[in-house]
């Protein structure tokens, strides 16, 4: 079987496939072809063929696909591909294990359809065809990896695990792309050679389409479609071969000059980018690196000399592996552009702000869109209130934005790498397709789900903190005790949010579970709110940061106040209960602006109480509300759905 | 049982998350993913009170935080040193710049947390490389480089290998049993006061001292 079918993207001839290994990189370019020479033909590892085979192309009788093996062995990759040729074979991968099935689909699928709503919230698995399924088996060296090359097997999922899923998924995947394709012919589009590179022009259809998979031989097509990636490209033609370029120079001066130190670091995690993947290893026996390897090296290499204000950051090899299992590496380089400046604005930056941002941003959508889940996150205390002078200062309702919840800590890794390595590869992959297509909004509309998800597990393990939360304002505490059940419940809370994603090895639990389900009100959150959320954090956390400054230069002229390093403890203890979880409290907005008014003002500091003023009125930001302009309060919405439930009434359970 | 915090701090790649991974799993992987932002992990270990008559061992928690080592995460840290008991600060024995890194961090615990009963430990991994009867030597921080600025600054110090695993098992022993004398030390001390005024209400001095580092984003 031919292994050299390779997908034509429009204008980018001289660096698709990387057949001929490293662009620009001369030192290496003699050694890698000489490997690739004595290998044989290998395929292009930077895009793995998904579409060797166009499974409505054979027939339902050919006998060889027919195989059943009672199903123990699905998941073989390269099954149906020539078996002598096993090296290349790894990238080339049998996306469904058995391809005769979307011939049977055809009548049953087009009866389905697809606009009608209440397909929406139904369960896709409960169709006839799955109890028709045959598949194919044979022993095979990558049984254990799956179809991109991933062990199937980590510690939070068994192979068996994965087998069971996989075997229902597989089926879920070939009626998807039967769709897909239906579509594509109704739209008048063509399939090329089952690689097609226009898509269908935006609708809800398409939307909710690509919410339920694009097929993941189209994917890095359909990626680079929705994101304008060709737009980027040709404004800016032979610029990536000419940071290679620079990338070189640079290189051959390493030996004599200390080396750039993003240099150093990529190199570091060039080999702890996918370890755990077929495409990404180096055999022992390899004297050479993994080609993937060095593609991986000159795309981010080739974007911290592009763009120095990042540089490198850890993640972005993550980021940039996985798009290189999907498209070839220029294309790959441009996407990681997009990603890191339109759809994660200043997350990478020497400062992390964009990612602290967009934390604050998270936050105030876990209270808003689910205040069952903010008492697990939201901080217990509040920090205690700066002491100036005879007053003390409390930050309003919003200190949260500014000082972070410890969960934002495993939170911002979720966009850093936007999930990879967070969630499932497949879960993954679903999230990108919406990223794509519906812009950075979708990273907090899956992080809210997946926060939704894990409610029972945080539940199970330590509901007293919730209740601890609710008893706090009635201020029977000890603030030791609370100190360290604080700590103590954080971390609780952490290893929860920490693990809980990566069980989440099929994509539709986020999908089916929360985000189809109108009750959850997630889809209220749309790309504009995160814009305006996005802006509104950020003016908020340069108004704290402000204050602190001017504030922290205040107190050092207050020698005798903080140099008694208990000050802010004493004042902990003093002030009592009523300033601890008042969270929720909607009140405090007039008394705090009212105590900064009184604050002892130094004759300098003039500007520094505008800035004070500033940052503690500062207004609660306001979300869309449903259109009924009726101001629901989610709590309140929540009691009542509780009161519901005790009744029975509710019919329609969550999870 | 006894609950300590832990956070291991140091420059990308000098091996921090091989040696959690070697302590709480007892493996090592040649290549591991590089740590995004931070993870949580926990493991127990047990002691013996010697000074005591009791036969029982003490089990002993650690919540251990394993950082992102690249400098840009660096703004995060007060979040996972707040609080902590001990700090393990590693370089890596062949990579001369990451014992200046661990020295910045030494002085930023010693600065921003400022508390005695902190202990720091100084921690040169990746000893295997520097077996010195094999033509591959490959030690770039000389022992004594190491232990000498240690001892200067009175933290604890070892070498270690979290590919071999060896000395890893007792770095944490040994902070586990510091610890736990310092718990001791508190709690007799305690106890005492409180015989002395009936009713002691809350004792600060008991607590950790948080970071009092108002420019830090998160806390
Ligand atoms: N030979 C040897 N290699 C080690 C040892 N410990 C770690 N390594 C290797 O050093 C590399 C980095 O190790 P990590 O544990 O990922 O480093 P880290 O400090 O967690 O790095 P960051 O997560 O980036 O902060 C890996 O490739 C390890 O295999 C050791 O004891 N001996
Ligand atoms: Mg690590």
């Amino acid at each position: 079987m031919s292994v050299d079918i390779l997908r034509t993207t429009e204008g980018i001839e001289q660096h698709k496939p990387l057949m001929n290994e490293g662009i620009g990189v001369a030192a290496e370019q003699t050694e890698s072809t000489k490997v690739a020479r004595n290998s044989g033909p290998r395929k292009s590892p930077s895009a793995p063929n998904f579409h060797e085979k166009t499974y409505a192309g054979h027939s339902m009788s050919e006998p060889t696909l027919l195989r059943n093996c009672n199903g123990d062995n699905l998941l073989n990759l390269g099954d149906n591909l020539s078996f002598n040729d096993r090296d290349a074979n790894l990238s080339v991968i049998n996306l469904y294990d058995d391809e005769v099935i979307s011939r049977q689909m055809d009548d049953f699928e087009d009866n389905n359809d697809e606009d009608s709503q209440q397909n929406v919230d139904s369960d896709e698995g409960n169709t006839p065809t799955m109890s028709m399924l045959q598949n194919n088996c044979n022993g095979s060296e990558t049984e254990h990896l799956d179809r991109y090359g991933f062990k199937k097997q980590n510690n939070f999922i068994t192979v068996e695990e994965y087998n069971k899923w996989w075997k229902d998924y597989s089926q879920y995947c070939i009626r998807r792309k039967h769709k897909w394709k239906l579509l594509l012919a109704k739209s008048g589009l063509p399939m090329d050679n089952d690689s097609p590179n226009r898509f269908p022009s935006r609708s809800e259809k398409l939307k909710r389409y690509v919410r339920k998979g694009i097929p993941a031989e189209w994917r890095g097509n359909a990626w680079w479609y929705f994101a304008r990636g060709q737009e980027k490209l040709t404004k800016n033609k032979g610029l990536y071969d000419k940071l290679l370029q620079k990338m070189d120079d640079l290189l051959k001066k390493k030996k004599k000059k200390k080396p750039m130190q993003d240099l150093d670091i990529i190199e570091r995690d060039l080999n702890r980018t996918f370890p755990d993947n077929i495409h990404f290893q180096r055999e022992t026996f390899q004297l050479d690196e993994p080609p993937m390897i060095k593609s991986l090296r000159r795309v981010l290499v080739a974007f911290s000399l592009y763009n120095p204000k990042i540089g490198y950051c850890q993640s972005m090899n993550f980021l940039a592996g996985l798009l290189l299992l999907f498209m070839d590496e220029e294309k790959a380089f441009w996407m990681l552009v997009i990603i890191t400046s339109r759809y994660l604005p200043g997350v990478h930056n020497v400062n992390l702000e964009g990612v602290n941002v967009d934390q604050g941003v998270l936050m105030l959508c876990v209270k808003e869109y689910l205040p069952e889940i903010w008492p697990f996150i939201a901080p217990l205390h509040k920090r205690s209130p700066i002491n100036l002078g005879n007053s003390k200062y409390n930050f309003g309702k919003n200190e949260f934005l500014y000082r972070l919840p410890p969960i934002t800590l495993c939170t911002a890794s979720w966009f850093m790498s936007c999930f990879v390595g967070v969630l499932p590869i497949e879960t993954t992959l679903r999230v990108w397709d919406c990223l794509f297509y519906e812009e950075s909004h979708f990273l907090f509309k899956a992080s809210l789900a997946i926060l939704k998800l894990s409610e029972q597990t945080l539940l199970k393990n330590r509901p007293q903190r919730v209740l601890r939360h609710y008893s706090l304002s009635n201020g029977n505490y000890h603030s030791k005790d609370l100190r360290i059940n604080q700590d103590e419940s954080e971390m609780e809370v952490f290893q929860v949010i920490q693990s809980f994603p990566k069980h989440l090895i099929n994509p539709n639990d986020i999908f089916d579970k929360v985000i189809f389900k109108k009750r959850v009100a997630l889809n209220r959150l749309d790309q504009d709110e995160i814009d305006r959320c996005r802006k509104y954090v950020t003016t908020q956390r340069q108004r704290y940061k402000n204050y602190n400054e001017i504030v922290g230069s205040n107190l050092h002229h207050d020698d005798d106040e903080i140099n008694d390093s208990n000050a802010q403890k004493n004042d902990l203890l003093s002030n009592g209960p009523q300033d601890y979880g008042s969270i929720n409290n909607e009140n405090n907005e007039e008394q705090i602006s009212g105590a900064a008014s009184d604050m002892k003002v130094n004759s300098n500091n003039r500007i520094g109480n505008d800035l004070v003023n500033n940052a503690l009125s500062s207004e609660v930001y306001g979300f869309k509300k449903s259109l009924s302009g009726v101001h629901w309060n989610n709590s309140i919405k929540e009691k009542v759905r509780q009161m519901r439930k005790k009744r029975g009434k509710d019919d329609d359970v969550l999870l | 049982m006894f609950q300590f915090k832990l956070v291991l701090l140091g420059d990308s790649s000098v091996g921090k998350s091989s040696i959690v991974h070697r302590f709480v799993k007892d493996s090592f992987d040649d290549f591991r993913e590089s740590t995004i932002g931070a993870a949580f992990l926990s493991q127990t270990i047990k002691i013996r009170d010697t000074s005591s008559d009791s036969t029982e061992d003490t089990v002993i928690k650690f919540e251990i935080w394993d950082t992102a080592g690249q400098e840009r995460y660096k703004s995060l840290a007060p979040m996972y040193y707040r609080n902590a008991n001990a700090a393990l600060v590693v370089y890596d024995i062949t990579q001369q710049d990451s014992l200046s890194k661990a020295q910045n961090w030494v002085n930023e615990l010693k600065n921003k947390v400022g508390d005695e009963d902190l202990i720091i430990c100084l921690l040169g991994n990746k000893l295997d490389l520097c077996d010195s009867s094999d033509n591959g030597d490959k030690r770039a921080v000389m022992t004594d480089e190491a232990k000498v600025y240690a001892e200067e600054q009175d933290l604890l110090f070892y070498e270690v290998s979290a590919k071999t695993g060896q000395g890893v098992k007792d770095v944490f022993q040994s902070i586990g049993e510091k610890l736990y004398q310092i718990k001791k030390e508190e709690m007799l001390s305690k106890k005492g006061r409180q015989a002395a005024s009936a009713k002691d209400s809350v004792n600060v001095k008991l607590q950790r001292p948080s970071t009092n580092d108002p420019t830090s984003c998160c806390y």
